[in-house]
């Protein structure tokens, strides 16, 4: 994924992979966000209906091993995967992007050193740097979500520096460099108002990641530790249930697609609209 | 051009470099003592055992001598040996590395295979409806978790249709993984094909060829698809190195012997030296092989040759 | 006449060839086992080797001194008749005539007294050190080997069976790598770590275990030891034939219970045993009360019935039952039963109640069946008011954690879960005796009586193990939970006939045949 910087977005019609996606991602935010209402059991409550019991008027999704809602788990698990996901990514965009405008504005030898750290740690998929900080760490939500987090900043330190390298070469940043104003002012009032808008566009593929690697880390048993619903644990701890009861699987697995698909469908395109490389006019 | 390699193969061992240094370092800066994970399941460990155990392992060594030690030791290619079993770390992980590349490469010919098609499809109808079916059609494949995909693929084509074994490292046992990998990364190709061909499309060449009355296909083919090709060789690259990371969790679902599990399991265990010797190796041959690429690109690109 | 007699005669005995020669090649067509299981061997050398799934391996390849009936008498193995002087100081044991090792060299004397003198040295490192006892002075005496004991050590026979007590042959450790060469029924063949590991039946062969009907060769040829860690991908294997027997997932044994194609073997004789524990140095769990309430506020029923599938039974004693002075009933009295009002009342006693719930953690490492039983304790402890927040971690760091958190004074505290296996109830003395395995250890009267159950033998043995586990329950220092109680379960299809789970869940493959 190579980063190239850009200042605005062309205005123009929204293809139809965003109005899709944004569509999916709104429907994903406002069932998670309206879970307790909606939710027709407690997720947490054993016994709710027969154990194991499959999805019917009565129980959506069906039941899981005890006997648990699995709709009502599904929908606070939502709450708990989009929370992490935002967390993670906020914390990863804001400490990616100090180390990458530091790179930027500061003298070569540092701004070398620091560049190569970044490449070599971004050379390594986040979601394996999640799982070994984790197998470090210890488990559970905090420490899962820090990790996916810290695997993040590679990625932002690379697109922010980037952008900033970009904006640092425009002609007005030297003037004023000339006029003796100091670099975090100038980063500050200069160069952050017009990287940002790319910064949230990262934001949504950064997003997406996190949920997967969220999932992936509950998956081994690292992540949300039982009986939290998180969706990749609710597929953890059901997975030996894929020949007895395949909807403990098959409904948390659906969840984590279409959010994952609908962020990716939104950073990508809106990538491909502020990408300036993209010559050709549409 | 020689330049350019000389220049390219500097920065892959600075790099390697680097990663071994972080690795050495790795090992201290994390909570908790090998010795007593490693020795937890069993009761009847003593102090004296457990001391022993911890000098034999050079634990009690200042920091910086340790990182320096860990090293030269790499460099001369001694990766130490892993707490639980007392093997050299080299010869397990070297023992696997073919067959996590066979499961790469096998991976990236499924995406390339499904992603070039997919991601031509989507530039040649560029900004109709097919265009945003085949992109979301193959975003669709970046957004499922692999380790989900893979027990599915186990329950259908194992267990449900014995197509094809479940476990093992096998020629047959290689289908299923790489078709899991292939599936979730083809997005990538399919997006960068799109992207590539598009600006191809727009070049002014393109048009003199259309002018001349060339066929569609004519055009496409030969003077689009080829000069396309080249870009994504340049993906190739970023491709591996992600499904390199895929595969880590997907190896472990398919039982592939590969060092994707063996790092999980190291992980699990807190098999310290086992996990620096994943990191170090895993980071070279993905540093190594985008080296190779880029150098490859070099001579592809008849623009980056005349440098 | 006599040519018809002769003809039939003829005929019965070219019957009775084909028969035989069918009972011959009938096993012969299909002698290859192949096994998954979830985890590998960490080692192949059974004095470094310190986990079950090691173990499991290393005691088809090496043999013991002695070996343990279904009702805890000890019998010959290696050796063929010992004795224990009478101050039970020293301890004689004749080798057996004609034991082979794999490599064709004799297994006498000698070469137990080396294998005990490398099992003891420190420069070994084995994890099982202690266990071997106060061992003082090793020497060949003929036939026999002879080990002196600093003082009487009780559990010394048992550990003798165990398959931490496994005996090498010289030539494993001639060279500079070690080389898993025992006397045992099977062979070392191949080892690709990680993926699997070959046996091949040792031809030369004679068994004394008293849990094997087989007195000679194993019948199946090789064994395949594979490697599957996915449990789904595990139970397709076995589905679909692709192996011939597997550790199942739990959520799946059952099932299998009900179904003809499969059979299900649980290691009733493991001494496998699963208890809660309590940081009983953090306020306010340093309240005898207030751990009773906890533990009555268990349904160990359901833990048995939904979280195992009803596949393991509850246990009332510290240590497992089956073993030596382990009485179930009599635990039954000292212990703690499941009575949430009960507990209630406890908790109220103590300054606890709805609108002051006690806050505490609930450590657990990952394991099939104790992530769901935790769940369910869960809202056990929630029912009478004490809001437990589950921590699982992976049975590495599981331990490496609790050696702190067990050292505390202050701060959040904490109830525990775990398990412990063995072949002798001596294995309180390694859990509780300060500082005890992961600092669990308990106190100076506790210590002292651990010391000298050490020291006895029989019914006074068996009085003083009664009176610890006594103390541990009337002090609710540790519910017991479950036995044998975790995954090592195994299942095949109904082709494999005659397998058996040995104590500690070793695996018995000497009688085991596939049609």
């Amino acid at each position: 994924m190579s980063m190239v910087p850009t200042t605005t977005i062309r205005r123009r019609a929204l293809p139809w992979s965003v109005i899709i996606g944004l569509g999916l991602a709104l429907v994903i935010i406002i069932l998670a966000l309206a879970a307790p209402v909606i939710a027709p059991y407690d997720p947490m409550r054993m016994a709710s209906g027969p154990r194991l019991s499959a999805p019917g008027l009565t129980h959506l999704f069906g039941t899981d091993e005890f006997g648990r809602d699995l709709f009502s788990r599904v929908l606070h698990g939502g709450r708990l995967s989009l929370g992490i996901g935002l967390t993670a990514v906020l914390t990863g965009i804001l400490a990616g992007g100090l180390i990458g405008l530091i790179a930027a504005f500061s003298g070569r030898v540092i701004q070398s050193v620091l560049l190569r750290l970044i490449d070599v740690l971004y050379s390594f998929p986040d979601t394996l740097i999640a799982l070994a900080l984790v197998a470090f760490l210890g488990p559970g939500i905090g420490n899962a979500t820090l990790a996916i987090a810290i695997s993040l900043i590679p990625f932002y330190a690379r697109v922010t520096y980037g952008l900033a390298a970009a904006e640092r070469a425009k002609p007005y940043i030297e003037a004023a460099q000339l006029a003796g104003i100091r670099s975090a002012r100038l980063v500050r009032v200069h160069v952050m108002p017009n990287i940002t808008q790319s910064l949230i566009v990262m934001g949504t593929l950064g997003f997406s990641s996190a949920i997967l690697s969220a999932a992936g880390l509950s998956f081994l048993g690292l992540g949300v530790q039982p009986p939290s619903p998180e969706w990749g644990g609710i597929l953890a701890s059901g997975r030996n249930y894929i020949t007895k009861a395949p909807w403990i699987l098959l409904f948390p697995g659906l969840a984590i697609c279409v959010t994952v698909l609908s962020f990716n469908l939104i950073g990508d395109s809106l990538r491909d609209l502020i990408d300036p490389r993209r010559k050709s006019p549409s | 051009m020689l330049f350019l390699i000389a220049k390219r193969v500097l920065t892959a061992f600075v790099t390697v470099l680097t990663v071994i240094v972080l690795s050495g370092i790795l090992i201290h800066v994390v909570p908790g003592d090998p010795v007593t994970a490693m020795m937890a399941q069993s009761v009847t460990a003593t102090p004296e055992v457990m001391a022993e155990m911890r000098s034999q392992l050079g634990l009690d060594l200042p920091v910086w001598q340790q990182v320096v030690l860990y090293a030269s030791h790499v460099l001369t290619g001694d990766l130490g040996t892993t707490i639980r079993g007392n093997e050299p770390v080299a010869r397990l992980l070297f023992e696997r590395l073919p067959n996590t590349f066979a499961l790469a490469v096998s991976g990236l010919s499924v995406a390339l295979l499904i992603g070039i098609p997919l991601g031509f499809l989507a530039a040649i109808n560029r900004g109709r409806l097919a265009d945003t079916a085949v992109m979301v059609i193959a975003v669709l494949g970046v957004s499922i978790p692999g380790f989900w995909l893979g027990l599915i693929m186990i329950q259908v084509f194992s267990l449900k249709l014995g197509w094809f074994p479940v476990a093992g490292s096998g020629y047959r046992n290689i289908v299923l993984p790489a078709l899991t990998l292939g599936l979730t990364y083809c997005a990538l190709v399919a997006r960068m094909t799109r992207s590539a061909l598009v600006d191809i499309l727009a070049e002014d060449y393109i048009r003199t060829a259309r002018a001349r009355g060339l066929r569609e296909h004519q055009v496409l083919f030969v003077h689009a698809l080829k000069p396309a090709l080249i870009s994504i060789v340049t993906v190739v690259g970023l491709v591996f190195a992600y499904l390199m990371g895929g595969q880590v969790i997907v190896e472990n679902v398919f039982s592939w012997n590969g060092i994707g599990r063996l790092a999980v399991q190291a992980m699990l265990e807190r098999d310290y030296p086992m996990i620096q010797g994943f990191i170090v190796v895993f980071a070279s041959s993905v540093v190594i092989v985008s080296m190779l690429i880029d150098i490859l690109y070099g001579f592809l690109d008849p623009r980056m040759r005349q440098r | 006449m006599r040519s018809r007699l002769r003809k039939t005669a003829l005929r019965t005995s070219a019957l009775m060839l084909s028969l035989g020669a069918l009972l011959t090649t009938l096993p012969a067509l299909s002698a290859d086992l192949t096994i998954a299981r979830s985890v590998d061997a960490d080692g192949l050398d059974p004095q470094k080797a310190s986990t079950t799934q090691s173990l499991q391996v290393t005691n088809l390849i090496f043999d013991t001194l002695l070996t343990m009936d279904k009702d805890g008498s000890v019998h010959p193995g290696l050796a063929s008749e010992w004795s224990m002087s009478d101050n039970g100081k020293s301890y004689s044991f004749t080798i057996r005539d004609g034991v082979k090792c794999h490599d064709g060299s004799v297994f006498d004397a000698a070469a137990a007294k080396a294998s005990v003198d490398r099992a003891l040295d420190p420069a070994t490192v084995n994890p099982n050190l202690s266990s071997w006892g106060p061992i003082s002075g090793t020497s060949v005496d003929g036939k026999a080997l002879k080990l002196t004991l600093s003082e009487p050590y009780g559990p010394f026979a048992s550990f003798l069976t165990s398959i931490q007590a496994a005996f090498i042959c010289p030539s494993s450790v001639a060279g500079s790598e070690f080389k898993p060469i025992g006397t045992g029924p099977f062979k070392f063949a191949s080892w690709t770590r990680n993926d699997s590991i070959k046996l091949e039946a040792n031809t030369d062969y004679a068994n004394v275990n008293p849990l094997v009907k087989n007195p000679g060769k194993p019948h199946i040829d090789t064994l395949m030891l594979k490697v599957i860690p996915e449990a789904v991908a595990r139970m397709a294997a076995l589905r679909s034939g692709e192996v011939d027997m597997v550790e199942p997932s739990l959520e799946e044994a059952a099932d299998l219970k009900a179904d003809s194609n499969f059979k299900v073997y649980s290691a009733e004789l493991s001494g496998q045993q699963m208890l809660a524990a309590f940081t009983w140095k953090i306020k306010p769990l340093d309240n005898p009360d207030i751990r009773k309430a906890i533990g009555m506020a268990m349904n160990r029923d359901a833990y048995a019935s939904i979280a195992f599938e009803g596949l393991v039974n509850t246990s009332n004693c510290p240590v497992a039952p089956n073993l030596f002075a382990t009485d179930e009933a009599l635990c039954a009295t000292w212990g703690v039963t499941y009575d949430p009002e009960a507990a209630k009342a406890l908790m109220a006693k103590a300054g606890y109640g709805p609108d002051k719930p006690l806050k505490v953690k609930l450590l657990v490492h990952k394991l099939p069946g104790w992530d769901a039983m935790h769940q369910i304790m869960q809202q056990d402890l929630a029912a009478i008011g004490v809001e437990a927040e589950i921590e699982t971690r992976e049975v590495a760091a599981f331990f490496d954690h609790m050696k702190g958190v067990n050292e505390k004074t202050d701060g959040e505290p904490a109830v525990w879960t775990m398990g412990m296996s063995g072949v002798d109830p001596d294995y309180l003395y390694f859990l509780w005796k300060q500082p005890g395995f992961v600092n669990m250890g308990l106190n100076a009267d506790v210590d002292a009586m651990l010391e000298e159950q050490r020291k006895l033998s029989g019914d006074a043995r068996a009085a003083k193990i009664h009176e610890i586990q006594k103390y541990l329950m009337e002090n609710a220092y540790a519910i017991p939970l479950l036995s044998p109680g975790w995954g090592w379960l195994m299942a095949s299809t109904s082709k494999v006939d005659g397998f058996t789970m040995g104590f500690s869940a070793s695996l018995i493959f000497n009688d085991v045949t596939k049609s």
